[in-house]
């Protein structure tokens, strides 16, 4: 069992789901979602965000913007499609079934761990 | 001290250091390469590009005088590199499969799944087919390794295939990093080739290292000595496969050092190691492309159905959207033609590619072949060049003249089907100073070579004595144990006895036949060479030493004109005449010399060798006359007979029948003939007896068949019997000669 391989499908599994609520709540520029995870102690690197979007995009759920910045070219902002807040709220249900799930199962163990700790002492 | 210059990137002028500049290159590149199988890779690689540029800009606005390489650093680790982006999310599919892969390779081992046969990516040598048929078997890898090599030979071909068609433990990486073939300069040992090869295929360096050193271990311990042309001649497998062990090695060692570039940037080292290749790999790109052609093909047809369609359709428009329609009509119409042009200009181009590449392919083979027979011919140089500049300008010929070319070519055309860049300047135009340096050589040595031929001996006659001139009947024929075949496949004549080290023969004869004034045989012979002085060529005319020997009728020529290191070959050759007397005849027999004399400068040989002759007052005026005069009108193997009006030949029926009045051998013969003839008309008898009583059997047929046969054969023997011994004789010689060349190429 390979700890990291597992982690890494965890978190591949949810980036998307993440960075799609950060979207959903308006137009953003993509270095600001990098942001916005940070703070949320969830690390992204850009080179990752970029094809990430471009998917997202390419699959519809996803739309761009550009937007004339005070100094330099335009910059690219990104928004939510109709398509896109439709798979946001099956996401969004599939995820508190999911977590509700967990949590229950998480908690049971620690029941139960907390059990045994009773009997031993 | 660094320069910096200023750089257009994403709309945005930055000053940047070069060092910094090279890197984000390198970056770049590096994406282009991870996102090789992305779809929208422009558009990821554009939206990252643009990022660095405004992260860039903030740092000029921070106070930065230019964007140093240690920002482009600190920009890089911000945005992530190609081997983070792996490490940190797993984003890119392929990573789900690459750690089912990493499971892969112990689950077999474990039993829970059904047993099946897969290469051993973790502990294979060359393709992991050993060790896998080992974990199949549960038995330790080595031993099969052993019962494999002792088999060596036959499985190569099963070696092969079993790595093609086994999948390996590792699942294949979908979408990773393309995988390019470098040379590996950092583990080099003459031009890291062989790095580059084994980090290619993903085996050990000194297996590479070892297969192309097999050859010079095999040529030292003088095992076999294995020629990359060898599978002309023995088209079997394990000799054919030889051809990577061989010689052949250096060659593509060489091309293949001319052909890749140098691992020199990072993205380059990435791609070196790349994706995981093996033959299942390169099977699947090939797949790959073809479905994806056909896909293209059928999208294509389609397209060309529905404008078809499209023009029908708006034949039968209504009136209404007549004009619209109309319009599309046209349009459509116009895409047809454009189709039409296009599949026409296409079927053009492809033929003139066709001819072009078969001109090519043709014109190398042709200098392919010329390199071939002049390597081949090389250990000869002895007998005809002089030593210092004449050798060194034909081995400068042969190597820059003929190979250099041949490389180039090969060369060019594996780095256009390897997609790569043209060679730079410095190799094409060194390419073309050597092959410059062959025509000077090429040149050098025809000039120097026309001069050592350039000058004649003074000719001389010289009467030959026979044992017995008063015969009625003469046969010229060669030495009995000489062996010698007509060569109808090399011209290569002159050297008919070239297997002996030191000295070659040459067998340039003409044998002219001449009415002799007296009434016995007499024979004349005149010694003829070339050479770079008059004095010189006395020299070696003198030198020439021939003999006849004489038995009854039969008169045996010398083995040849021997030629040795010291006096080579400036076309030496003899000119014999035989006088016959009138009423007797001759026969020059098929097992004579070669009368084909070298001409090195075309007619200009000939018609000084005449002039020459000429100029010597004391002979014949009919020397005076050209080579295809009288005295040379007469065909081997046939028997002539000396008549006041010249040559006439004989009939074989008639030439028996004198020639039994002069020897008793020949008598013999006949008689061991006429026994034969008795004994088939006996058999034939005796057949015939044997067909009245079976006449009314289904084998009857096939009892008139072998009639047919005796009688065929009896026929046979009684009338053309010699002509038959001749034909014989002449097959066993091409037989001989063939045999003569495939030792020359196996030695």
């Amino acid at each position: 069992m390979d700890i990291q391989n597992t982690q890494s499908q965890m978190r591949k599994g949810v980036l998307e789901f993440c960075i799609l609520s950060i979207i959903q709540q308006g137009e953003v520029y993509p270095s600001d979602i990098v942001e916005k995870m940070k703070l949320a102690n969830l690390h992204i690197l850009e080179g990752t965000l970029y094809p990430l979007l471009t998917r997202l995009k390419n699959a519809g759920l996803l739309n761009y913007r550009w937007v004339e910045s005070i100094s330099g070219p335009p910059r690219k902002y990104f928004v939510m499609t109709e398509e896109g807040k439709v798979a946001f709220g099956v996401l969004l249900q599939t995820w508190k079934e999911m977590a509700t799930a967990v949590d229950q199962l998480t908690q049971v163990k620690i029941i139960i761990a907390n059990n045994i700790e009773q009997a031993v002492s | 001290m660094n320069k910096v210059i200023n750089i257009n990137f994403q709309g945005r002028i930055l000053p940047i250091e070069e060092q910094a500049y090279e890197i984000l290159k390198q970056y770049i590149e590096s994406l282009r390469v991870y996102f090789a199988n992305e779809e929208g890779r422009d558009e990821i690689i554009n939206d990252i590009e643009c990022r660095i540029a405004e992260l860039c800009e903030d740092r000029l606005k921070k106070g930065t005088v230019c964007i140093a390489a240690s920002d482009i650093d600190l920009i890089i680790t911000s945005i992530g590199r190609p081997a983070d982006f792996e490490a940190q999310d797993g984003f890119e599919q392929n990573t789900y499969q690459n750690t089912s892969g990493n499971n892969n390779s112990n689950f077999y081992r474990d039993g829970n799944r059904p047993k099946r046969l897969y290469r051993d990516e973790q502990n294979k040598v060359l393709g992991g087919v050993c060790s896998g048929i080992a974990n199949y078997f549960v038995i330790e890898p080595w031993i099969v390794r052993i019962l494999w090599f002792f088999l060596i030979g036959i499985n190569i071909l099963a070696y092969l295939i079993l790595w093609i068609a086994v999948p390996s433990t590792s699942v294949k990486v979908v979408g990773g990093v393309r995988k390019r073939l470098f040379r590996d300069i950092d583990k080099k040992v003459i031009g890291g080739v062989a790095a580059g090869l084994s980090k290619y295929f993903g085996i050990q360096v000194w297996i590479v290292r070892i297969l192309f050193l097999i050859p010079f271990i095999r040529f030292v311990v003088n095992f076999r000595h294995m020629h990359l042309f060898q599978f002309w001649d023995a088209p079997d497998f394990p000799n054919f496969l030889d051809i990577t062990f061989s010689p052949g090695a250096v060659f593509v060692y060489i091309v293949l050092w001319l052909v890749l570039p140098e691992a020199k940037t990072s993205a380059d080292k990435l791609e070196m190691v790349g994706e995981k290749v093996d033959l299942n790999s390169i099977k699947n790109t090939i797949q790959n492309d073809m479905e994806g052609f056909s896909k293209r093909a059928q999208s294509w047809g389609s397209d060309l159905y529905n404008r078809n369609k499209g023009t029908n359709n708006s034949n039968e428009a209504n009136a209404s959207n007549q004009s619209t329609e109309n319009h599309r009509s046209t349009e459509k119409r116009k895409g047809l033609l454009y189709y039409i042009g296009r599949i026409f200009t296409l079927s053009i181009k492809v033929f003139v590619y066709f001819i072009l590449a078969i001109v090519g392919i043709s014109l190398l083979a042709a200098l392919f072949g010329i390199g071939v027979a002049a390597t081949a011919l090389l250990p000869l140089k002895n007998f005809i060049l002089d030593d210092g500049a004449q050798t060194w300008s034909v081995i400068g010929a042969i190597l820059l003249f003929v190979w250099v070319p041949i490389i180039g070519i090969v060369t060019a055309v594996i780095r256009k089907f390897a997609g790569l860049k043209k060679a730079n300047v410095w190799v094409r135009s060194s390419f073309i100073a050597l092959w410059v340096l062959g025509w000077v050589c090429i040149f050098y040595f025809g000039s120097s070579l026309g001069n050592s031929f350039s000058r004649h001996n003074l000719p001389a006659e010289q009467s030959i004595a026979l044992t017995n001139p008063t015969i009625n009947y003469v046969e010229i024929t060669a030495a009995p144990k000489m062996k010698y075949y007509e060569n109808n496949w090399f011209q290569f004549e002159p050297f008919q006895g070239f297997a002996d080290e030191d000295t070659v023969y040459v067998r340039n004869l003409r044998i002219r036949i001449v009415q002799s004034k007296t009434d016995s045989f007499e024979v004349k012979i005149v010694k003829l060479s070339n050479g770079k002085t008059v004095q010189n060529a006395n020299e070696l005319a003198n030198k020439i030493n021939f003999e006849l020997t004489q038995q009854d009728s039969l008169v045996y020529l010398d083995r040849g004109i021997g030629i040795n290191k010291i006096d080579k070959f400036r076309n030496q050759h003899i000119i014999m005449t035989i006088a016959v007397p009138i009423g007797k005849r001759i026969k020059i027999t098929n097992k004579g010399w070669s009368q084909t004399n070298i001409n090195i400068n075309g007619r200009g040989m000939r018609t000084g060798t005449i002039d020459r002759i000429s100029s010597d007052e004391n002979w014949f005026d009919e020397w005076n006359e050209p080579w295809d005069n009288e005295s040379y009108q007469y065909e081997r193997g046939v028997e002539y007979k000396m008549t006041k009006d010249g040559l006439v030949s004989l009939s074989p029926m008639e030439a028996d029948d004198l020639r039994s009045d002069d020897s008793k051998k020949m008598d013999d013969e006949n008689l061991d003939k006429e026994i034969q003839l008795q004994k088939l008309k006996e058999e034939r008898e005796a057949i015939k007896n044997d067909i009245k009583k079976l006449k009314e059997e289904e084998l009857q047929k096939e009892k008139i068949k072998v009639v047919k046969v005796n009688e065929f054969k009896k026929d046979d023997i009684g009338s053309s019997n010699l002509e038959k011994m001749n034909q014989i004789g002449k097959a066993a010689g091409k037989l001989s000669d063939l045999q003569w060349v495939l030792d020359r190429f196996t030695h």
